[in-house]
């Protein structure tokens, strides 16, 4: 029967973790389909005037930039969890 | 028979005079340095993953304007550019970058009212065709923007919650559209990554403070 090393399952795990967390994170922030933010926009109504007017305030809002970060994380942690994984084989 | 033609020239002088007073009692300039902070240009760009939109608020200047004569009306609008934000920090340095807006070099937007034209009146608002020069960074260009007044009649001390604060207050709003290319903002470049088009939107408030 053929083993998983100790190492390959730690690749595979953090590799899960990495997708998820920015997964989660994204959809956590609003699923933003558009480039990260690090402020979002409120609009306001001044009464008398009648202007609608933005407020920016500080938050982050995770783009798609960070799920495709976390999705690249887990495959490059994917990819190396297979390629030890194939080097213990072949050297059992 | 002199003192008719005396008393007739006197009373001439005076109706001029009286005139002259009305017509610069009724011409009030407003000052655009709100207080509140609510004046505001808000600018959109398209581009592929989603529409590069922000805000600038560092707004001054004084229109002059009155009621009665609405195409009269003179002044001039100050942006400075280094208030223009945006939601993502990258975007928001490239704006500011010797390569687009250049705001160390060029730190204000300025448009200047020469006339307007297609005065008219829309409910308690008017509305005209305003001309006038647009400079932005460094080009200034002739442009004709619509764009509606509201006078707001002895609203100032209202709005800054002070009643014995007499004035008025003036409305501008104003959606228009620029050329970036026009403007030497990277001129025919990344039109696959933002496009050409900026739009334009601007609601600010003046206010005319009396005595």
């Amino acid at each position: 029967m053929k083993k998983t090393s100790r190492l390959s399952l730690t690749l595979r795990v953090t590799a899960i973790a990495a997708l998820l967390a920015a997964l989660g994170l994204w959809v956590a922030t609003g699923s933003h389909r558009g480039w990260t933010q690090t402020s979002k926009v409120i609009q306001q109504h001044d009464e008398i005037t009648g202007i609608d007017y933005p407020v920016r305030v500080p938050g982050f809002v995770a783009g798609v930039e960070v799920l495709a970060g976390g999705v690249a994380a887990a495959a490059v942690l994917g990819g190396a969890s297979l390629f030890t994984n194939r080097r213990r084989t072949a050297s059992a | 028979m002199k003192n008719t033609s005396l008393r007739s020239s006197l009373q001439l002088a005076v109706a001029l005079s009286a005139t002259a007073l009305i017509a610069s009692a009724a011409t009030q300039s407003f000052d655009f340095k709100d207080p509140k902070g609510v004046n505001n240009v808000q600018f959109k760009l398209d581009a592929p993953l989603e529409s590069i939109t922000g805000t600038g608020t560092g707004i001054s200047g004084t229109v002059s304007f009155d009621g009665a004569a609405p195409e009269s009306v003179t002044g001039r609008i100050v942006l400075d550019t280094a208030s223009l934000t945006v939601g993502n920090p990258l975007m928001g340095e490239h704006l500011r970058s010797a390569n687009w807006l250049d705001v160390a070099k060029y730190p204000a937007i300025v448009f200047e009212v020469v006339k307007v034209a297609n005065v008219h009146a829309k409910g308690a608002q008017i509305v005209g065709d305003v001309t006038g020069r647009l400079t932005v960074k460094g080009v200034t260009k002739d442009v004709t923007v619509p764009v509606t007044f509201t006078l707001l009649a002895d609203k100032l001390g209202a709005r800054l919650g002070n009643e014995k604060l007499k004035g008025d207050l003036l409305v501008l709003r104003a959606n228009f559209e620029i050329n970036r290319s026009e403007y030497d903002i990277m001129p025919g470049q990344s039109t696959d990554k933002v496009d050409e088009v900026i739009h334009l939107s601007l609601s600010i408030a003046g206010a005319a403070p009396r005595a």
